[in-house]
């Protein structure tokens, strides 16, 4: 009660633009929603630059609940990046779905809250709020295509899996809160000691945990729903679902094993490193037979979280920071490919990577922003991705997991074989259709934002790169 | 006997209700089957938190904060499960997991 | 320990003694007179027609989904209500906000038409 509001004044602005944009639409005729799309990438732009007032605030609020630090400061940035970047390229794709217009963008911004206070969280109900606001909205955008019955397939399968993973997950919160008697993340770990060190009840809740918290990641033993998830969904929705739920549950997943369990770092860190290093296999090995571009792109974001996961082995302000910039740099380059792919999509309606033939020639900027957000996310030297990828393997090489880096450069070289047959589509084989295809405004201004900040961080990337130095001493900070 | 019911009878209930639904929400065909079976799941997480906080802490509400959250959250779940269901029913005119094949699973 | 319950088993067994004791007088004292009229199965005053197995219009479905959705938000009234004077000007507020969100979404959903029969 006595809670000093204003630190939560960026959600608090979130929510009000949501509910804002909502009141908006009702009010304005259906034929004149279509200046929503654009007032929502303004709110969120704002509010974006309002996150920067905040670095070096460092609280907690109501008795621990919520945390506002330098860490969570930079994942709400994140997810403000995705939400303009795809809501920019959006407007025109959902305006020719015909679903209900101004309804799309309120859950995008309702979705980036759910993120917001995810990322913030700082006890398991806050935490589970957090997630499920996120998940939610996503159901719902996931199924959002109206009469397409993929859309509604995914929506319905995304909602199955989802919904047993946060049982699953809020099973293991139960028996953490029953073993210990508090809901606080940073009170869990004293009182473990306290009550006798690691029970087997514990151990039960901390493997439901990990498979809860996987599934959201989709690390591979639960990854089956995101290829389906990703091909099914909406375009804008599945960049939006591949870069913010990713990055929101990576957030809560660092807060939460390396602030409650840090005398158990030993036993978690072998389980994650085993993890990243089977997500890392498999998601690269699957996507090399994928012919449609969005499953392709689809296993090689569960390769990502894989290389992601690195980071979160070595559990050090190292590891941390490579986790914040990686996450960071992978916003600009899975926004870049999939505003390509949403917008060849909804110019000649496929998704197969074959009809992608001689796309250098019927649009050169597509092409350019595809191949380097691709090989950006291959990790080639003077784009972003290869930073991001040394800041990640540098920080467990010095904690011996020589093993999994190895792993990890093997199968990136393997992923260049199937970014590359993509580009070699575009550029090499001769277009069936010549007419050329026109990007609308919007979407040109994601593409050519994209590609310019993947070049610049790639080439510079000390700016980034000292901000997340801030945001992953932050998380060690705090007590 | 009626004094003895202590956190681990709980404890095994929830259990038990927890395997029940995820049973079901794995082995059953019907849409509508499998959402019943997540809602058992969630509400054996409820009966584990009722339980802890008034056995496994000194008067701490907490637990019961916490179910009521998950009630409400659950609802909203099982809402725009059924909306969804609608949705894809108009199109397949079935509710049978089985037939929802046009994406690989 | 077991003798504070007995007046739960002295309940249930009057619930289920008394009705049986009004039902058996009504049994001696009624005159029987049958007729076909009598004795067919009351279904709002009309015989049912075909299948009883029909599927229901799928329109009431959006009134018991906005039902469920609005129905379990009360579950956070009653702690409020049960605690509203001690919580203060800060408790009032705080609820109005929370009903303010409650009553725009059901504004929506009015104006985009789910409450309307189709």
């Amino acid at each position: 009660m006595d809670a000093n509001y204003s630190l939560m004044a960026i959600e608090i602005a979130t929510a009000l633009l949501a509910i804002g944009v909502l009141i908006i639409g009702l009010l304005v005729p259906k034929e004149q929603r279509y200046g929503l799309g654009y007032l929502v990438t303004i709110g969120l732009t704002g509010i974006f630059f309002l996150t920067f007032a905040f670095y070096g605030t460092n609280t907690k609020l109501f008795g621990g609940m919520y945390i506002v630090d330098d860490f969570s400061i930079f994942f709400k940035q994140i997810f403000l990046a995705a939400g303009i970047l795809v809501t920019l390229a959006a407007t025109l794709y959902v305006k020719k779905i015909g679903a209900n217009y101004g309804e799309f963008f309120v859950m995008m911004v309702f979705a980036t809250l759910g993120m917001m206070v995810l990322s913030s969280a700082g006890d398991f109900i806050t935490l589970y709020l957090g997630l499920e606001t996120m998940t939610i909205t996503f159901y719902i955008l996931a199924g959002f295509k109206k009469g397409d019955s993929k859309s509604a397939e995914a929506g319905v399968k995304y909602l199955i899996l989802g919904a047993m993973s946060s049982a699953v997950l809020l099973y293991g919160l139960s028996l953490i809160y029953g073993m210990t008697g508090t809901v606080i993340v940073q009170d869990v770990a004293a009182l473990i000691t306290a009550g006798g060190g690691m029970q087997p009840a514990l151990i039960v809740g901390l493997v439901f945990l990990v498979a809860g918290f996987g599934f959201k990641i989709s690390a591979v033993p639960f990854q089956m729903w995101s290829p389906d998830v990703y091909e099914g969904a909406p375009t804008p929705v599945t960049a939006f679902l591949a870069v913010g739920s990713k990055a929101a549950a990576f957030a809560a997943l660092i807060r939460f094993f390396l602030i409650a369990f840090p005398d158990y770092q030993a036993e978690w860190k072998v389980l994650f490193a085993a993890l990243a290093a089977l997500t890392i296999i498999v998601g690269n090995l699957v996507a090399i037979p994928q012919t449609n571009i969005k499953r392709m792109l689809a296993y090689s974001s569960i390769a990502q979280a894989g290389y992601i996961m690195t980071g979160v082995v070595a559990a050090d302000a190292a590891g941390i920071k490579g986790v914040a910039f990686y996450l960071m740099l992978y916003v600009f380059a899975t926004v870049g490919a999939f505003t390509v792919v949403m917008n060849f999509s909804s110019n000649t309606g496929s998704d197969e990577i074959k009809d992608y033939a001689g796309l250098a020639q019927r649009s050169p900027l597509m092409a350019a922003v595809l191949l380097v957000c691709l090989l950006s996310m291959a990790g080639i030297p003077p784009l972003a991705g290869f930073a991001g990828k040394i800041f990640l393997f540098s920080s467990i090489v010095s904690q011996g997991y020589l093993w999994l880096v190895i792993v990890g450069l093997v199968m990136s070289m393997a992923s260049v074989y199937y970014y590359l047959s993509v580009a070699k589509v575009m550029y090499m084989a001769d277009p069936t259709d010549n007419t050329p295809i026109v990007v609308p405004v919007g979407a040109k201004a994601t593409l050519l934002l994209t590609m310019g900040i993947t070049v610049f961080l790639g080439v510079y990337p000390e700016p980034l790169s000292v901000l997340a130095t801030i945001a992953s001493k932050a998380l060690f900070m705090i007590n | 006997m009626m004094g003895n019911i202590g956190l681990e009878h709980f404890l095994i209930f929830s259990g038990t209700l927890f395997c029940i639904g995820l049973f079901g929400a794995l082995a059953k065909r019907n849409v509508i089957a499998i959402l019943m079976g997540l809602e058992i799941m969630l509400n054996s997480v409820n009966i584990n938190l009722v339980a802890f906080s008034r056995y496994a802490t000194t008067g701490d509400l907490t637990g019961q904060v916490f179910a009521i959250f998950v009630v409400a959250v659950a609802a909203a779940e099982v809402a725009v499960g059924l909306a969804l269901i609608v949705a894809i029913y108009r199109d397949r005119m079935s509710v049978n997991v089985e037939d929802f094949d046009w994406l690989k699973w | 320990m077991l003798i504070k319950y007995a007046g739960v088993v002295i309940i249930m067994i009057w619930g289920i003694v008394f009705p049986a004791i009004l039902l058996g007088l009504s049994k001696l004292f009624h005159p029987n007179n049958p007729t076909p009229t009598k004795l067919s199965t009351y279904e709002c005053g009309l015989e049912t027609q075909g299948e009883t197995w029909v599927q229901f219009k799928i329109s009431y479905f959006m009134y018991a989904l906005i039902f469920v959705a609005f129905d379990v938000e009360t579950i956070f009234l009653y702690p409020w209500a049960v605690r509203f004077q001690s919580l203060g000007l800060f408790g009032i507020v705080e609820m109005f906000i929370f009903m303010a969100i409650l009553i725009v979404g059901f504004w929506y959903a009015w104006k985009e038409g789910a409450l309307e029969w189709m």
